[in-house]
């Protein structure tokens, strides 16, 4: 971690509740402003500026950070949204976006491993984000949790499975609210590691668009992760 | 009472709401709340097992003269209908109602059904999803243990057989190959070089190397120089075919036995993660399977788990003769087995208590407090290394004295 001290703290160009932390040396790093001040989640770096505490959002952990590096042009989760989150893992990302929706906004967080989900039980809910509605669940079978989650704004999936875009599209049947976004990572490693990334990515984004859905922003997510891509889709 | 006949019925975490197909409510059931029990029923729902409070409600509806009910779950509503009859549950994901009541759960149906705000509202929603998950991960965990116990079981059997079969194959194909015996002590190895080059003449350096590039060059000449001048005798390709597959046999439980052990180590992360982090998986399932479950080693005191595996030399000291074990099968852990022999009670009496917390920490509260558990134990384990550097000085009597008054002299350092 840098001994560097934080000078300056800018709210992103286009992104509501997400912020560059400006460092003496002339560096840049994205930042999320703590929703639970002097707690870490996965060993990021705490920065107190102007008696607000953010937390250093590390692209290399983080997809979406990788994405909003990489100047992604629509970021469809802001102060208030509802998000179905698929994949919530040991809630790395989740706990930036907790940051970014707020006390009015709610992640439903879905994942499937116990093992992984119990480190996020550590990291989220032990740690007070009360935004966060945890559900140990598989994402295959949105029946499972139809008795938590309501209509959401958006619906983010990074699972490590083949159909993930089929997924993805069956939980927005079901919990997407008319004009909601989609948010897709697509691991092409893990989707089948026979074929190249590209095919593999054209694959999921033709399934997303037979579903109903307009792509209207793709990034590759190099450097920070190899054969990665995020998309963001819209249905009205 | 009702207009319409064919009702959708939306299930929520704090109530059943059943409406019309234009949205508007029928009929709803709000539950009094209490998390504990909210989240144990929809547990249940989740799966598909009707609870008394929902077939309570389709009855109610039932009887008010409504003929159809849709239900967003499809197993739900298979089991709904062996148990109810007289009226008809149809499964739909979604439908069409249902997506509305979602749609406009926040700005419309939140107030008029249960009239509390949404920061409210998420607050219980969050409660009892919170209880939902941990009753899901104690579940997930519980059950597993045993699977554990088994696969620790079945890695002892392995040994056990593979052994027997490695010492009948150095046996038998030493009539053939004597001078293999001494050149290689590890079976593995062994059996591999049996199994892919089978005859004494196909062993080359070159060969060799390809069979098992590990060996490295030395080695490998070696084995083909004593190939060329062995003593042993000739064998025809229908004898070698048995040998070569007791080969396989072993090669192949090797396979297995890896395999187990790494399944071992990822069913342990998720069901004694304190554990595992403390002692190591393999210890750790040796420790679950002797003491029959997570949870019962969770019940034992520190001295019972100090003496697991010991259970012979513990209850022949109890009848009087002999002393009483200082460690049983967590004589495993190197700290014990690499330490003098004065210092091995005292550790493995440490480690013990440490692991006692442990196996309390993984059934009950899920806490991951192993790194700490673990920095206490180094700690106690490098104080008798200091304190008990020397081995304490032979007892004068042949009766074991009453407990020496005062602290030991201190030595400080190592010998």
């Amino acid at each position: 971690m840098s001994s560097v001290r934080a000078v300056d703290v800018k709210e992103h160009e286009k992104f509501k509740g997400v912020y560059w932390i400006e460092f003496e040396d002339g560096s840049t790093r994205l930042a999320t402003r703590n929703l639970t001040p002097g707690k870490r989640v996965y060993g990021e770096q705490l920065i107190n500026l102007g008696g607000v505490e953010y937390r250093v959002w590390n692209p290399y952990r983080s997809k979406l950070g990788a994405a909003i590096m990489n100047k992604l042009e629509v970021m469809p989760i802001g102060e208030g949204s509802k998000v179905l989150y698929l994949g919530a893992a040991s809630g790395t990302t989740v706990s930036h976006v907790s940051d970014i929706v707020g006390l009015s906004g709610l992640i439903y967080s879905v994942e499937f491993s116990p093992r992984v989900f119990r480190e996020f039980m550590q990291n989220i809910i032990d740690q007070g984000r009360l935004n966060v509605i945890p559900i140990l669940a598989d994402a295959r079978y949105p029946e499972q949790y139809i008795s938590l989650v309501k209509g959401v704004d958006v619906a983010y999936i990074d699972v490590a499975q083949p159909f993930q875009a089929k997924i993805l599209a069956d939980n927005a049947d079901v919990y997407l609210v008319k004009g909601g976004y989609i948010i897709l990572v697509i691991k092409a490693m893990s989707i089948d590691v026979t074929k190249e990334p590209s095919e593999t990515f054209k694959r999921e984004i033709d399934t997303i668009k037979e579903r109903g859905f307009d792509i209207i922003n793709m990034i590759h997510l190099e450097p920070y992760d190899v054969a990665h891509a995020l998309v963001v889709g819209k249905r009205d | 009472m009702y207009v319409s006949s064919t009702v959708y019925l939306v299930l929520d975490a704090l109530g059943i709401i059943a409406l019309r197909d234009d949205g508007s409510v029928v009929d709803k059931l709000v539950y009094d709340y209490d998390a504990q029990r909210i989240a144990n029923m929809l547990n249940n729902i989740e799966v598909g097992k009707p609870t008394d409070e929902l077939v309570g409600f389709i009855n109610r509806l039932a009887k008010a003269g409504v003929s159809t009910v849709y239900v967003e779950h499809k197993e739900l509503a298979r089991n709904l209908t062996n148990i109810i009859k007289g009226i008809e549950i149809k499964a739909e994901l979604p439908t069409k109602v249902g997506r509305l009541f979602r749609e406009e759960f926040w700005s419309k149906y939140l107030k008029e059904i249960y009239g509390i705000e949404p920061i409210e509202y998420i607050k219980r929603v969050n409660e009892v999803s919170v209880i939902q998950t941990r009753l899901k991960l104690k579940q997930a965990a519980e059950r597993r243990d045993l699977f554990i116990a088994q696969a620790i079981n079945s890695v002892d059997d392995l040994d056990k057989v593979s052994n027997l079969v490695a010492s009948r194959l150095r046996e038998w194909y030493g009539i053939h190959f004597p001078e293999l015996e001494n050149l290689t002590r590890n079976n593995n190895e062994y059996a591999a070089l049996v199994y892919k080059l089978g005859d004494r003449s196909n062993y080359t350096k070159s060969k060799i190397m390809e069979a098992l590039p590990e060996l490295g060059e030395e080695r490998a000449s070696r084995i083909a120089e004593a190939a060329a001048k062995s003593v042993g005798a000739s064998i025809v390709e229908w004898d070698l075919q048995q040998i070569r597959s007791l080969a396989k046999l072993y090669l192949d439980m090797q396979t297995i036995r890896e395999n187990l052990t790494e399944y071992i180590d990822d069913a342990m992360k998720d069901v004694a993660p304190n554990i595992r982090e403390l002692a190591g998986s393999l210890l750790g399932a040796r420790l679950i399977a002797l003491a029959g479950s997570l949870m019962k080693l969770a019940l034992m005191p520190a001295s019972t788990i100090q003496v697991l595996g010991a259970e012979k030399a513990l209850f022949r000291a109890l009848r009087g003769r002999g002393r009483p074990p200082k460690h049983g099968v967590i004589f495993q852990y190197p700290d014990i087995f690499r330490a003098p022999r004065w210092q091995r009670g005292k550790i493995a009496r440490a480690l013990a208590a440490k692991l006692a917390i442990a196996a309390k920490a993984d059934v009950f509260t899920g806490n991951f407090i192993a790194p700490r558990l673990k920095e206490e134990f180094m700690r106690r384990v490098q104080e008798v290394k200091t304190i008990y550097a020397k081995p304490p000085p032979r007892k004068p009597a042949a009766k074991p004295a009453a407990k020496p008054h005062g602290k030991p002299e201190r030595k400080p350092g190592k010998k």
